[in-house]
């Protein structure tokens, strides 16, 4: 709906355009990039086709939102339409004042100073936030519902990731309200991942809280099935862990936000200033859950609600 | 000639255009005028009915979600059963997507559940919600509709609080996310870009197809309390105004009244009288058409008046200048084409008319009227050349050369006047044809044209009653001074007679030995003397007294010829005279000499009245046919 929504005035693009614009992807991830294959869907749905009437130039710099700063300083000087970033790269962003910016975060963006509110951006940036932060603690609270002898929770976290702290803080405080012990797990990019769940594997926990982000998103089988096989319950942040094998996600639909990121590019392209466009907030959150993983676990998800508010059962 | 200052063309070129353009000119402008009312209320109408389906299904979102809450505020508030509410609460959310939290609060107005989509759940005894405006409202009238806010300045969220039948019951708040009423308004198509939105009681945007406009309406942007003011003071009707973007809108407003909020349904100026501007265009077009047509038509039939009425006109002018042969040609099949063809016909009897009165004027040169008349009523072939026996008369004055070379012009005018009439009257009397004057002489023929019974007798009295008549002038000239004597001959014989002449000027005239002899005779002949020939003499002698005066060599006659003489009538005149006579000094005009000829046309041309060559010539011809 939100998709629809952002479209309007809902006119395909204008054919007419010759001419080609140049948008810069900017990521401190590694591909694949599946934010990119959201982004490049909704481009595609407005009419856009790449190397014809778009091109999409690709910035990654692993881990390194440093090396981004000169894409930065290249973006100003080049004739760029539109920089797009992903996650921490927005971080590398902010001296940009020549370049609509579009992002996607999953902290606050005025808390960031991104924008100087969420319905009026007023400047060069705009974007979605993934409202993650937000959920945090509702995570948590459904892994104690599904899990009511929940005492001990490894949280896996990847540091390198803007809000990750406040996401982390927020997290704590809920597994504290709900006496749960949480044990932090942060790693720095995709070398780390192996040891810190090592590490997680190692701290006797009841249930793993990874949080949504692109390295564990592209990792997501790997984390999935380390779960499983040390018979931890997980929460994730999207569906697409869960469709991987996670046992519980809750969170907006990160195709759905990417997809709304292209609609908002159409609209810049088309002349329209960011200054304008509201930040994007996710109004439908999907609770999936993965019924195999919960058989194999053995877990009984009928003695608690999750089933009912289940917007998906993977069965 | 001038031409009148309105003409007959632009007379009827106007009023046939006039009578084409305007009728065409107002069923055209009724048209547009009865199209742009049904637009318009064509128009009031589909926004009216757009605006009211909006607001019905807002109020049933609304009504929707305040149903949903009864079925969680139905049993009265017992102990332990927090859980069961959690559940209930849990439920609700599944079922309405819209709501993002309730707080479920117990009779004494303390919150014991709370279940959220985003915020984290709570049960128990919580805050003391007695005093929120949402308890009171929901306590006063069973179900409360807070106020618009939006949260984090973006997103409008509203308020529903709903108590049970009983106040056991306990009473449900739920916090409702408004950006899903963009389903509702998103929906509703007003033509291509006509639009409806929402707007609350304090003009703040609630839903538009552009949720971006909702999303910013917190932070105060937009400029929705103006239309909405503006709209809503129609009171159901459409008004034209400025829209949300500062295009020219057809807007109407529609109050969703549980709610207090106003959908107003708005299309573009441009696409709402779309219709009407193509109905106009057309008209125009048509009006262009018809205007090109009118003229066109109205030229062609002013044409069609005015080219054979200017045909007619030329024709009468030319007629009137004398060319009968002009004829008209007009193909219109109507009464202009039957007065052309009158008009022909009256030309062709004209000309026809011309020409006979031409004939009988030249006929009425040497015959008398009647018989010229005669001549031309009765057939025409009198004229043509033919070989006929005819007595010839010809007259001449005596001692007129000396008389001119004393006289004043108008003096010799004055005598060959009443010579010729005297002459002229005698001729017509005995219906004979008088061929001509030549200065002093005269020639008369009998039996032509006309042919008549004893021509001699008749020429011979004829002679005889000339003779007398010019006598008797003469004698009145004589005693002003003048010596003036006439002489006549007269022969019979065969002759050539017909019409001669060049051009115009045609004459009768007789060619023949006899006319040669009758000239000869009157030089011959002495003042009052008439000399007649042996054939005419053959025929009157039993009646008149004639005496041979002897034989004569005539010219052109191989032996001399027995030459008579009318019984003198008259009394010599005087001696002078006869001397004069005898001295042939004006006696010779007719000689045979060329010399004498010229003479004689010098004097045929100052009596001629047209003295041009022509004329010269054609006396020139007459004199040569004479000898």
């Amino acid at each position: 709906m939100i998709g629809a929504a952002l479209a309007y005035p809902a006119a395909a693009l204008a054919q007419e355009s010759a001419r080609v614009y140049r948008i810069f992807w900017l990521s401190t991830q590694s591909q694949p990039d599946p934010f990119l294959d959201g982004f490049r869907e909704g481009l595609r749905a407005r009419g856009y086709v790449e190397g014809k009437n778009v091109v999409l130039e690709l910035h990654y710099a692993i881990g390194n939102p440093q090396a981004l700063r000169e894409v930065a300083s290249e973006l100003r000087r080049g004739k760029v339409d539109l920089a797009v970033s992903s996650g921490p790269a927005t971080r590398a962003m902010t001296a940009v004042e020549e370049v609509p910016v579009l992002f996607a975060l999953s902290g606050d963006p005025v808390e960031l100073g991104l924008v100087k509110s969420v319905g009026q951006p007023g400047g060069n940036f705009t974007g979605s936030t993934f409202l993650s932060l937000e959920l945090a603690g509702k995570r948590v609270e459904l892994l104690k519902e599904v899990l009511p002898n929940l005492r001990k929770l490894a949280v896996l976290s990847n540091a390198n990731h803007p809000g990750e702290q406040s996401e982390w803080r927020a997290t704590k405080e809920a597994a504290e309200k709900l006496s749960i012990v949480p044990h932090y797990v942060p790693f720095s990019g995709a070398d780390e991942l192996d040891n810190a769940l090592g590490l997680a594997g190692e701290a006797h926990a009841d249930a793993l809280l990874v949080f949504p982000d692109v390295l564990t998103m592209v990792h997501r089988g790997k984390i999935a099935d380390f779960a499983i096989a040390h018979r931890l319950p997980s929460m994730f942040g999207w569906s697409e862990y869960c469709d991987a094998g996670g046992l519980l996600s809750y969170g907006a639909n990160q195709r759905a936000t990417y997809f709304s990121l292209a609609i908002y590019a159409d609209r810049i392209l088309r002349g329209e200033r960011p200054a304008n466009l509201p930040v994007v907030q996710p109004t439908k959150f999907e609770l999936v859950v993965n019924l195999r993983t919960a058989e194999l676990l053995g877990i009984d998800l009928d003695k608690s609600s999750v089933l009912f508010r289940a917007n998906r059962v993977i069965e | 000639m001038i031409r009148p200052r309105r003409s007959l063309f632009m007379k009827y070129f106007v009023t046939l255009f006039v009578a084409v353009v305007t009728p065409l000119m107002l069923g055209s402008a009724t048209e547009a005028w009865f199209a742009f009312r049904d637009n318009r209320l064509y128009l009031n109408e589909i926004l009216q009915v757009e605006a009211r389906s909006a607001a019905d299904r807002i109020q049933a979102f609304t009504d929707g979600i305040r149903d949903q809450l009864g079925w969680v505020v139905q049993f009265p508030w017992t102990q332990g059963e927090d859980d069961r509410r959690r559940i209930d609460g849990l439920r609700l959310l599944q079922q309405v997507p819209a709501i993002v939290s309730l707080s479920m609060v117990d009779p004494t107005g303390t919150e014991r559940v709370f279940v959220s989509r985003v915020s984290m759940n709570r049960t128990g005894r919580g805050a003391d919600m007695s005093a929120d405006p949402a308890v009171v409202g929901a306590r006063a009238n069973r179900v409360w509709y807070g106020p618009v806010h939006y949260r984090r300045d973006s997103e409008p969220y509203m308020r529903i609080a709903v108590a049970g039948n009983r106040a056991a019951a306990g009473i449900v708040v739920a916090d409702i996310n408004l950006k899903l009423i963009w389903d509702i308004i998103a929906a509703i198509k007003i033509g291509d870009t006509g639009h409806a939105l929402v707007v609350d009681g304090s003009g703040r945007l609630i839903a538009h197809p552009d949720i971006s406009l909702v999303l910013r309406s917190g932070a105060g942007a937009g400029d929705f309390n103006r239309l909405k003011s503006v709209v809503s003071e129609a009171n159901g009707s459409a008004v034209s105004t400025t829209g949300e973007d500062g295009e020219p809108v057809v807007a109407l407003a529609v109050r969703a009244a549980n709610v207090d909020w106003t959908v107003i349904a708005e299309q573009p100026v441009l696409e709402a009288f779309e219709s009407i501007r193509a109905a106009l265009w057309r008209s125009l077009i048509l009006i262009a058409i018809g205007i090109v047509f009118a003229f066109v038509l109205a030229y062609w039939r002013a044409s069609r008046m005015w080219g054979p009425i200017r045909q007619l006109e030329d024709g009468v002018e030319r007629i009137g200048m004398g060319q009968f042969d002009h004829r008209i040609t007009i193909q219109s099949r109507d009464e202009l084409e039957q007065l052309a063809i009158r008009f022909n016909q009256m030309a062709e009897e004209l000309g026809a008319s011309q020409q006979k009165s031409e004939r009988i004027n030249r006929l009425k040169q040497f015959l008398p009227p009647q018989v010229a008349e005669l001549v031309e009523h009765s057939d025409q072939r009198l004229l043509d050349a033919q070989r006929r026996e005819v007595v010839a008369i010809f007259g001449d004055l005596r001692g007129f050369t000396a008389f001119t070379a004393r006289a004043e012009p108008d003096a010799i005018l004055a005598v060959l006047r009443q010579y010729y009439e005297a002459i002229g009257i005698v001729t017509a009397r005995h219906e004979a044809t008088l061929i001509r004057f030549a200065g002093d002489g005269v020639m008369v023929l009998l039996n032509a044209p006309v042919t008549c019974e004893s021509p001699a007798h008749r020429g011979i009295r004829l002679a005889i009653d000339m003779q007398a008549a010019v006598q008797s002038l003469a004698n009145s000239w004589n005693a002003m001074g003048c010596a003036i004597g006439f002489g006549v001959g007269i022969a019979m014989g065969p002759a050539t007679v017909g019409t001669l002449g060049w051009q115009g000027r045609l004459d009768y005239t007789a060619i023949g030995n006899v006319v040669n002899l009758a000239s000869r005779l009157c030089d011959l002949a002495k003042d009052a003397q008439i000399l007649v020939d042996p054939a005419v003499t053959g025929h009157v002698k039993d009646s008149i007294a004639l005496a041979s005066i002897g034989e004569r060599s005539i010219k052109g006659y191989d032996h001399a010829l027995e030459i008579f003489a009318v019984g003198r009538i008259y009394a010599p005149i005087s001696p002078m005279l006869v001397d004069s006579a005898s001295g042939r000094s004006c006696l010779t005009h007719h000689g045979a000499d060329e010399q004498t000829g010229r003479n004689a046309v010098g004097r045929a041309v100052q009596i001629t009245p047209e003295p041009d060559s022509t004329a010269s010539s054609s006396v020139i011809r007459r004199n040569h046919a004479l000898v």
